[in-house]
């Protein structure tokens, strides 16, 4: 499955890496964004499917109230991706669940599987270890 | 007689009264009035004798207030071990050239008993004294009078020195709570639960000072705790008060601007197993608990700087093996190395409220389990099983344990155990006297061969962190079944910081 993926994240190496390891995938990365404003023009222009959200960005902690709106307002499919999975322990609705940065390829690319055919109405029996799901 | 007592002692016991030079009080008046009246005489004095003079507490007939020692009757009559009795001074050698005889008042008949502290040192003496001279003495009861009247005096001496030392000490108490104006008392009367507090504690908790004057039913307290806190603090009173052990919580009172209190106490007057009351202080720590968070706070950001800083290395080795396809295994085995580090240092940190691991409590199977969480079977069940003593461990030993199982759990995903669905590790750490045992037992991998040719890097890296960090041995064993492994520890290792801490 193809999709369109928006990252969300102000480190600009990680966010690169994060780039091509979705397109070697075989996604379309429609953007990247390091701050909520340009995060949401971003949406507001094109559709994205899914988003993959860094909790720290470069306006403050600004990630978690950004992803509940993106999910909530906007339909898209929210992953977190944090260094920190603490700051997100309780459940944010609409989001999916949280990767713990430093991640790798693999874990990436099940994730991102597990989350779009969640997308597609599919509940799956189990999902990647790596990805802590909300309940 | 012979004087068992010290002068200097006998003045230190007379200041300690803080009678000396005293403005008249009633009871003495009355005593000596009393004392003349019932030995008939026209003089009477409450004489203290004081380092050179005798000074006049309470005095009938005679002016002066004071005399020199030298012509106190009282000097001597102290001293003796009962009442003294001079029928008529110009007929007695030790009286006879005082002036207080050959002039005025012209004393003739003298009567005096003595005043003795608790700890019987002489003080001075009651004394009645008339101008003319008495042959006949005191009657057997005006002397019983005159000595049960003396022990009057020397028992309102104490009993005014009690009441002043119990002023003093409820003032420095005062004084004392005046001066921390962030600590409040508080009592609470169990049975008929009524709950009264000062007004630095009105303050401190923010109810009306005249309301928790009167007292008011503790409900009345605790609708102003904090609601996240209140179930807490309730529960630590039960806790107190059925166990009779001190109360002592942080919480929060009043509402937006919420204050945080420390709260102390301790049930007392304990009655048929019953506590009656319960009491104690309650001290704003507001300041310090934004002390806390703002420490909390700049904790928090350092790591999440250290742990991007993990994210951005493991970003740049990626994205540096992009451009040569050659270094990509290379690559992806460093920045899983570089991961294991991560999840090792997510662990250990100090840790704040917020940063929690969601795992659970920090030890070394909490670790292990999340470290091997991405080897699970097809259902979904563990592969690495994890059983024995659990320890708790700091981020010294967290780095070597982490690198040390994951080059094992990676080399069994090449080729050992974890490298097909079926295969499994069983692991098993335990705590033996001083040392701690950490056994790998690979089962249901291909068959094992022998050693390998040459030891990889991972090799290194895992006898590195055993050996050299951990202060252990690392043996490994080519079974035909699977690959063996034993870390044996000394038990301080996995918490050095805490084994210092436990010896200092």
């Amino acid at each position: 499955v193809t999709a369109r993926i928006l990252i969300i994240e102000d480190e600009a190496l990680v966010a690169m890496e994060l780039r091509f390891v979705l397109e070697d995938l075989g996604h379309e990365v429609v953007g990247v964004a390091a701050d909520v404003r340009s995060a949401r023009n971003l949406v507001s222009e094109t559709d994205v499917d899914l988003a993959l959200v860094d909790i720290h960005l470069s306006d403050g902690p600004t990630g978690v109230d950004l992803g509940r709106e993106l999910a909530q307002k906007w339909r898209v499919s929210v992953l977190f991706m944090t260094a920190n999975p603490g700051m997100v322990r309780n459940e944010v609705s609409g989001a999916i669940g949280v990767l713990s940065k430093p991640v790798d390829e693999h874990a990436v690319g099940t994730a991102v599987d597990y989350a779009l055919k969640r997308r597609s109405g599919w509940s799956g029996d189990h999902a990647p270890s790596e990805l802590h799901l909300f309940r | 007689m012979t004087e068992q007592w010290d002068e200097a002692d006998r003045l230190a016991a007379l200041s300690a009264y803080d009678i000396l030079d005293t403005q008249p009080e009633a009871v003495f008046d009355d005593i000596v009035i009393l004392a003349a009246r019932l030995c008939d005489t026209s003089m009477a004095v409450i004489s203290l004798v004081d380092g050179d003079r005798q000074w006049f507490k309470a005095r009938v007939g005679i002016d002066p207030i004071e005399t020199e020692r030298d012509l106190s009757f009282c000097d001597l009559t102290m001293r003796e071990p009962g009442t003294t009795v001079v029928p008529d001074a110009r007929l007695d050698p030790r009286f006879a050239d005082n002036t207080f005889v050959t002039g005025e008042p012209r004393v003739r008949f003298y009567a005096g008993a003595p005043l003795r502290s608790a700890e019987g040192l002489p003080l001075g003496s009651l004394s009645v004294l008339d101008a003319t001279a008495r042959p006949e003495g005191l009657t057997p009861l005006q002397l019983q009078a005159l000595e049960v009247l003396s022990r009057q005096v020397t028992t309102h001496m104490e009993l005014r020195r009690a009441l002043r030392e119990r002023r003093e000490s409820q003032e420095r108490l005062e004084r004392a709570l005046a001066a921390s104006v962030h600590v409040g008392a508080w009592e609470w009367d169990l049975i008929d639960d009524h709950f009264v507090g000062d007004e630095r504690f009105a303050r401190i908790c923010d109810v009306d000072p005249d309301l928790a004057a009167r007292g008011a039913p503790v409900s009345v307290y605790v609708q102003r705790l904090h609601p996240d806190d209140a179930p807490r603090v309730l529960a630590a009173y039960q806790t107190a008060m059925a166990s009779g052990e001190p109360f002592e919580e942080e919480y929060r009172v009043g509402g937006d601007d919420a204050r945080w209190v420390l709260g102390r106490g301790e049930v007392f007057a304990i009655h048929g197993g019953k506590a009656l009351s319960f009491a104690g202080t309650v001290v704003d720590i507001t300041a310090r608990k934004r002390d806390e968070q703002a420490r909390e706070l700049l904790s928090q950001e350092l790591s999440h700087r250290i742990k991007n800083i993990f994210a951005v290395v493991s970003a740049l080795t990626a994205l540096s093996a992009r451009q040569f396809p050659e270094a990509r295994a290379f690559a992806e085995t460093l920045r899983t190395r570089i991961a294991a580090l991560a999840r090792a240092h997510e662990f250990v940190r100090p840790h704040t409220e917020a940063s929690r691991p969601t795992v659970g409590a920090m030890t070394l199977h909490a670790f292990l389990t999340d470290l091997f969480k991405p080897y699970a079977g097809p259902d979904g069940a563990p592969q690495v099983v994890l059983s024995g003593d659990d320890a708790a461990f700091d981020d010294q030993a967290a780095t070597s344990v982490a690198l040390l199982f994951h080059e094992l759990a990676t080399n069994a995903a090449k080729y050992g155990a974890l490298s097909v669905e079926d295969g499994q590790v069983l692991l098993t750490t335990r705590r033996q006297g001083d040392r701690f045992i950490l056994s790998w037992e690979e089962n249901g991998g291909p068959p094992v061969a022998g050693p390998p040719d040459r030891s990889g890097f991972g090799s290194s890296l895992a006898a590195l962190s055993v050996e050299g960090q951990l202060g252990g041995k690392l043996e490994r064993l080519w079974a035909a079944g699977g690959l063996r492994v034993t870390a044996d520890l000394p038990a301080t290792a996995l918490s050095r910081r805490r084994a210092a801490q436990i010896v200092a």
